[in-house]
């Protein structure tokens, strides 16, 4: 079954498994952490065929280590074309990242400098994978605390500059924009208003950790106030993108999570159709 | 090496040696402090966190404190070659043989050795086990030739402690007072026929049938390789298995 994703969705995690196979959702696809398939059978393979017949999904990795010197990783994109062929998603994604080097993974998503010489060390890695999977392939912006010396742009020229370069999609994380635009003091709707429209297929939104001096992407907590906003600000440019909430850590209940999806649909709706009254 | 090249690796060498890296940074001075130092104790926690999931009753046994004590060791000594995490721990019993003042009692290293191999049934392959109506299918003749597979989830574990009790005690409650187990030699077998992990321990009979199998011997060869039998063989039921779960 390959359903078109489009609507609302939420991350699959092992504590819904049940909720998911017991009866159906008010979900409109999943998306599934890809590394956590990459296993050879047992409860995470047969949760993931049982459910897959029910909900389109999309597969999001974290291990790619797309903006990392050392090679891609022959072995991972093996084992990722094969479970695109299980799952037949309607696109994968990762991060825009580096997890590691020499061989290493600090597994962390790893904020890469934003100049010249990272897009061309980019420019031909983004091809390898999209024509290893056959399908869509997306990067997501991630949350950063750290600016380098070595920077030469921003944040949002540089994905617009690789955007134009390979054609990759994105997965625009509006959460992760918030957090690094309070960790490094920009305005997030700088970064939304000149990230490339036609590119966006897909939002994640989260939660995250205010420690004063920083805000931490945890994506453990509910979507606070200013993500809501930006959210909203988000629709407003970018129109009806497949929309989920993303949560990695203090998993509620499906039916929290649902309730906290409903609320996603109404700001998306209330945007959408105040638009159509503008029109 | 290219300018990005170095910076990765002066960045991934700040995290794992926790030596800052002057520099890389806008901002340095507060960037270092803070910053930075949220990728040092991100990169702890996590590989921590990954640990205690993958040898939960070690740390049960051991508590918070002493599995992170162990825990700062092990990730200084084994950082990750993993692109899952899933897998990272797969030295943690190695590390333990060899220096086993790590642990308070040297049977915790068996515990850890069940954990692992529990946490390696739960998501390896698949197979259906035969049944007792396919092996009476076979005619008597078929038998000497037949070589069996064993299922791809099989794990034969050497331990030198009884450690099930407590394994079993403190899998189901965290607080279970536990006694010191008794040395014993012997082989824990821990299997997955299909969802759940069973496990259990078994003979020495078993276990030389089992591993003549693994190397791919016919049954024939597989009997004459049996050790003789102190007392002749009783007929008995299976033993019980436990569930992993």
């Amino acid at each position: 079954m390959s359903k078109a994703v489009q609507g609302f969705g939420v991350g699959l995690r092992t504590e819904h498994y049940s909720d998911f196979v017991a009866s159906p959702q008010r979900v409109d696809w999943l998306e599934i952490i890809s590394e956590n398939y990459l296993v050879d059978g047992g409860k995470p393979l047969h949760f993931l065929d049982r459910i897959r017949r029910d909900y389109p999904m999309v597969m999001h990795g974290v291990s790619l280590s797309i903006g990392s010197t050392d090679p891609l990783d022959s072995d991972y994109l093996r084992q990722l074309k094969a479970l695109v062929e299980r799952v037949e998603p309607a696109w994968v994604s990762d991060h825009l990242c580096w997890t590691g080097t020499d061989s290493l993974n600090l597994h962390d998503l790893l904020p890469l400098p934003y100049s010249e010489a990272t897009l061309r060390h980019l420019t031909p890695r983004v091809a390898q994978v999209q024509d290893l999977l056959g399908c869509p392939f997306l990067l997501e912006n991630v949350s950063s605390y750290v600016s380098y010396r070595a920077d030469e742009m921003s944040e949002w020229e540089f994905i617009g500059e690789l955007v134009a370069r390979t054609g990759c999609q994105l997965l625009l994380d509006v959460n992760n924009i918030y957090v690094s635009s309070v960790n490094h003091g920009f305005d997030p709707r700088v970064f939304i208003d000149a990230v490339p429209a036609a590119a966006v297929r897909q939002i994640h939104l989260a939660g995250h950790e205010d420690h004063g001096d920083y805000i931490i992407d945890t994506h453990d907590h509910p979507i606070c106030d200013a993500v809501w906003d930006l959210y909203a600000y988000s629709v407003r440019r970018f129109g009806a993108v497949p929309t989920m909430i993303e949560r990695d850590d203090h998993i509620p209940s499906l039916g929290e999570l649902i309730a906290e999806l409903d609320a996603v649909r109404l700001v998306a709706e209330r945007v959408l159709a105040e638009q159509r009254q503008a029109a | 090496m290219s300018a990005t090249g170095e910076l990765q690796r002066r960045f991934q060498r700040a995290v794992l040696t926790e030596d800052f890296a002057p520099g890389l940074f806008v901002a340095e001075g507060r960037e270092i402090a803070g910053g930075l130092g949220l990728y040092l104790m991100a990169y702890r926690a996590r590989l921590l966190s990954a640990l205690r999931d993958n040898f939960p009753v070690l740390h049960r046994a051991l508590g918070d404190e002493a599995f992170a004590e162990l825990a700062r060791d092990y990730i200084d000594a084994h950082p990750s070659r993993f692109r899952s995490i899933r897998w990272f721990g797969d030295e943690l019993t190695a590390f333990l043989d060899a220096v086993p003042e790590r642990l308070p009692h040297p049977a915790l290293a068996d515990v850890a050795r069940m954990d692992w191999a529990i946490r390696g049934a739960f998501d390896a392959a698949g197979a259906p086990p035969l049944t007792l109506a396919d092996l009476a299918a076979l005619a008597p003749e078929q038998w000497p030739q037949r070589r069996f597979a064993l299922l791809p989830s099989l794990r034969l574990v050497d331990l030198n402690w009884a450690v099930e009790p407590i394994w079993r005690a403190l899998n189901e409650d965290a607080e279970a007072e536990t006694e010191a187990p008794e040395p014993l030699a012997h082989v824990l077998l821990v299997w997955r026929p299909e969802l759940e992990c069973l496990w259990r321990s078994a003979e020495p009979v078993e276990v030389a049938a089992l591993r003549t199998l693994a190397k791919g011997a016919r049954f024939a060869e597989c009997c004459t390789a049996l050790p003789r039998p102190a007392s002749p063989i009783r007929r008995q039921q299976p033993p019980d298995c436990c569930s992993a779960g």
